[in-house]
């Protein structure tokens, strides 16, 4: 190592630049926003931003598996509207006051629809994006049988006195009357911050992890190399299919009752903030850092347009774009390696 | 250098859109953009804004309630100075209680409107718990009433035209937007039920379900539902396609009569019938009812495509909404200088009439 270092040439700058531009807009976006209404980075909005980036990291940890795969897997929200309607009725009839007993049923709910997932792409090397087609429907029908659409609400000691329970309060404003406005940080954080956290040991310390991203990035060298490819891929998609389980749980308590809507594409946003996250749809790559970056800046794209009184209609748009750019500049920096 | 014009032009799409957020500025959250009716309230609620200088946010849940929550957090942190609701998961009482609670927290007024909060004893018993609330929307059980009698009496007038195999009994089908929704279920109900009283009164037979081994599902009555509860054309589109496959006048059991729970919906129907030759220029026209009264049913109508539809008041929806979250940002009575014909239920439920519509 030479102590002389050389000034960065043009290309340099202009290759930095585009390899961390998604961050660059998005913090550009943020100062942007920041300038524009200055409450936007206020605890109220703070505390919003992160508890939506917490709702919102199970279901993206759990896609982020099947990317790096070279996979993907379109049932996710349907199985969470499944486990959602699961949790509910053991809320109100089998379990009634153990949330974790119910969340642990769920859980497992969804594990074996992804088991049914990993061993069709495993097994009869079907494309994930048809098996997961397939298994969203079959889902889907399956909660539309077993409810018959019918809503039902989540009880207090699953929602207030578990999922969305205080972990603690700030004071942000005061009402009318003197009473203080409180912005409280929910359990669901918390318990996002440990999944994320053994999500991250998962990847990356554990033989399964390290196998995972072998399978990704080259399937056969993986097999020739010794590793299992079919329970890996199995392995994998159960993990995920334990997540959308755990999604559906939480959501159903956030949002207050289980409805037939309850998971309609959320997948979708989950496949779009891993991709924001650099988790490669070209198999092999992606960190737990890049998933949880992704879904948080998802979120603060959405809660900017809203500070700045974006419509509807152009927030479309401009999360169309933003997907659009963050896999141009992921192929860019793949195209370059090769 | 193409890449930097594509940021450019994103950051600088972003920032043009960037609307003025006066003193008062109101979060309008949506079901769906997607619905015909919901956008004519749309247009006119931002327009009744205007004209109050209320600024406006309208952001659209595309039919996912978790859009809708997340909206409404958000809209509080900005510093939004109400909130004004059409529940995505309509009757979802627990979901509308959390959202009530967020103004209760934030000290805002909350109203929701045209999709329901609940039956009329829970939404009442959540409403009432918080001042600064109300439901605008209709008297659920109207529309379908209406319509009903509306059937009914066409049905009468023209009888023997409308019974194509001529044996005496009108069969019909009935198209319903959403499983769970209190107006559907309604609307499923009294669309037929009062068609029958009118018909009972002229000495005629009651209407009768095309397919005599459908579930009668109770009091409600046989139907076929958006089973995506988004109460749409295709949804309508396609069973009608189904159904004329089977029945048919060759056959004998030809569907004679069309009730929709909602426009879009009879009017899939009406392309349906139209590929299999009704309802067309010259054809043997099938009579379709709906609900909602929307630009595209007028124009069906006016094509005699569609034989009638119940108005809901969009311009009436929206100045009621207008006039009660004004009144509610700057302190006011709730229904100060709100339309008389607009009728008012404990305090916490407005209800904006229907009407018959059959043509200009």
């Amino acid at each position: 190592m030479t102590a002389v270092k050389k000034a960065p040439n043009a290309k340099q700058v202009v290759n930095w630049v585009l390899d961390h531009a998604m961050i660059l807009i998005i913090v550009l976006l943020a100062i942007v926003v920041q300038i524009l209404r200055p409450t936007f980075f206020g605890v109220a909005s703070l505390v919003n931003i992160l508890t939506n980036t917490a709702a919102r990291m199970p279901i993206a940890l759990g896609v982020a598996g099947c990317i790096v795969l070279a996979g993907t897997d379109l049932s996710g929200g349907r199985v969470a509207g499944l486990t959602a309607y699961l949790a509910a009725m053991l809320a109100s009839t089998y379990l009634g006051g153990s949330p974790i007993v119910a969340l642990l049923v769920v859980m497992l709910a969804g594990m074996v629809v992804g088991v049914v997932n990993g061993f069709c792409m495993g097994k009869f090397k079907l494309h994930p994006f048809i098996v997961t087609l397939a298994t969203q429907l079959i889902v889907y029908g399956t909660y539309l049988t077993m409810s018959n659409s019918a809503q039902v609400a989540m009880p207090k000691s699953y929602t207030t006195e578990f999922a969305t329970k205080t972990l603690f309060a700030i004071q942000t404003g005061t009402k009318a009357n003197g009473d203080p406005i409180m912005t409280a940080v929910p359990m669901l954080v918390l318990l996002a911050v440990i999944l994320t956290v053994v999500m991250w040991f998962v990847w990356n310390k554990t033989t399964f992890g390290k196998n995972m991203f072998a399978v990704g990035s080259n399937e056969e060298a993986a097999r020739v190399s010794g590793v299992n490819v079919l329970l890996t891929i199995i392995g994998v998609f159960m993990m995920a299919g334990a997540l959308y389980g755990y999604t559906g749980f939480m959501e159903a308590c956030r949002i207050g009752t289980s409805t037939a809507t309850l998971g309609l594409n959320y997948e979708n946003d989950a496949i779009a903030a891993v991709v924001i996250g650099g988790v490669s749809f070209v198999g092999g790559t992606g960190k737990i850092s890049g998933v949880l970056l992704g879904v948080f800046m998802m979120q603060l794209i959405i809660t900017g347009m809203t500070f700045l009184g974006i419509s509807g209609n152009i927030t479309y748009i401009i999360k169309g774009f933003v997907i659009l750019i963050a896999c141009i500049l992921d192929m860019r920096k793949y195209m370059t390696r090769k | 250098m193409k890449k930097f014009l594509a940021l450019a032009l994103v950051v600088a799409m972003a920032l043009s859109c960037v609307s003025a957020v006066a003193e008062g500025n109101a979060l309008v959250s949506w079901y769906t953009f997607g619905d015909v009716y919901l956008s004519s309230v749309r247009e006119a609620l931002d327009a009744a804004f205007a004209a109050k200088g209320i600024a406006v946010t309208d952001k659209d849940s595309n039919g996912v309630q978790q859009t809708q929550t997340d909206d409404v957090n958000t809209a509080v942190t900005t510093g939004t100075n109400a909130l004004v609701i059409n529940l995505v998961d309509s009757n979802a009482t627990q979901t509308a209680a959390n959202l009530l609670q967020v103004g209760i927290d934030n000290d805002l007024p909350v109203v929701f409107f045209n999709r329901a909060v609940g039956d009329q004893d829970a939404a009442g018993a959540l409403l009432t718990t918080y001042d600064k609330t109300v439901f605008v929307g209709t008297n659920f059980d109207e529309a379908g009433k209406m319509q009903g009698t509306m059937v009914g009496q066409y049905v009468i007038d023209h009888y023997d035209e409308i019974d194509l195999n001529g044996d005496g009994v009108i069969t019909y089908v009935m198209f319903k937007g959403d499983m769970a929704n209190q107006e559907a279920i309604y609307r499923t109900m009294y669309g037929v039920q009062y068609a029958n009283i009118e018909l009972e009164k002229a000495g005629k037979p009651a209407l009768q379900y095309y397919d005599a081994s459908a579930p009668t599902n109770g009091e409600e009555g046989p139907y076929l539902c958006d089973m995506n509860g988004t109460w749409s054309q295709t949804a309508s589109n396609e069973y009608m396609t189904t159904i004329l496959a089977q029945y048919n006048e060759s056959n004998g059991n030809m569907v004679e009569l069309v009730i929709a729970n909602n426009d879009d919906m009879a009017i899939g129907a009406i392309r349906a019938l139209e590929v299999a030759g009704y309802n067309v220029e010259g054809a043997h026209t099938i009579p379709v009812f709906g609900v909602d009264a929307t630009d595209a049913a007028k124009a069906e109508i006016a094509a005699g495509k569609m034989t009638g539809s119940i108005k809901q008041d969009a311009v009436g929806m929206a100045d009621a909404v207008a006039t009660i979250t004004a009144n509610l940002m700057e302190g006011k009575d709730k229904f100060d200088g709100m339309n008389e014909a607009y009728s008012v239920t404990d305090g916490w439920f407005v209800a904006i009439p229907y009407s018959v519509y059959t043509g200009e």
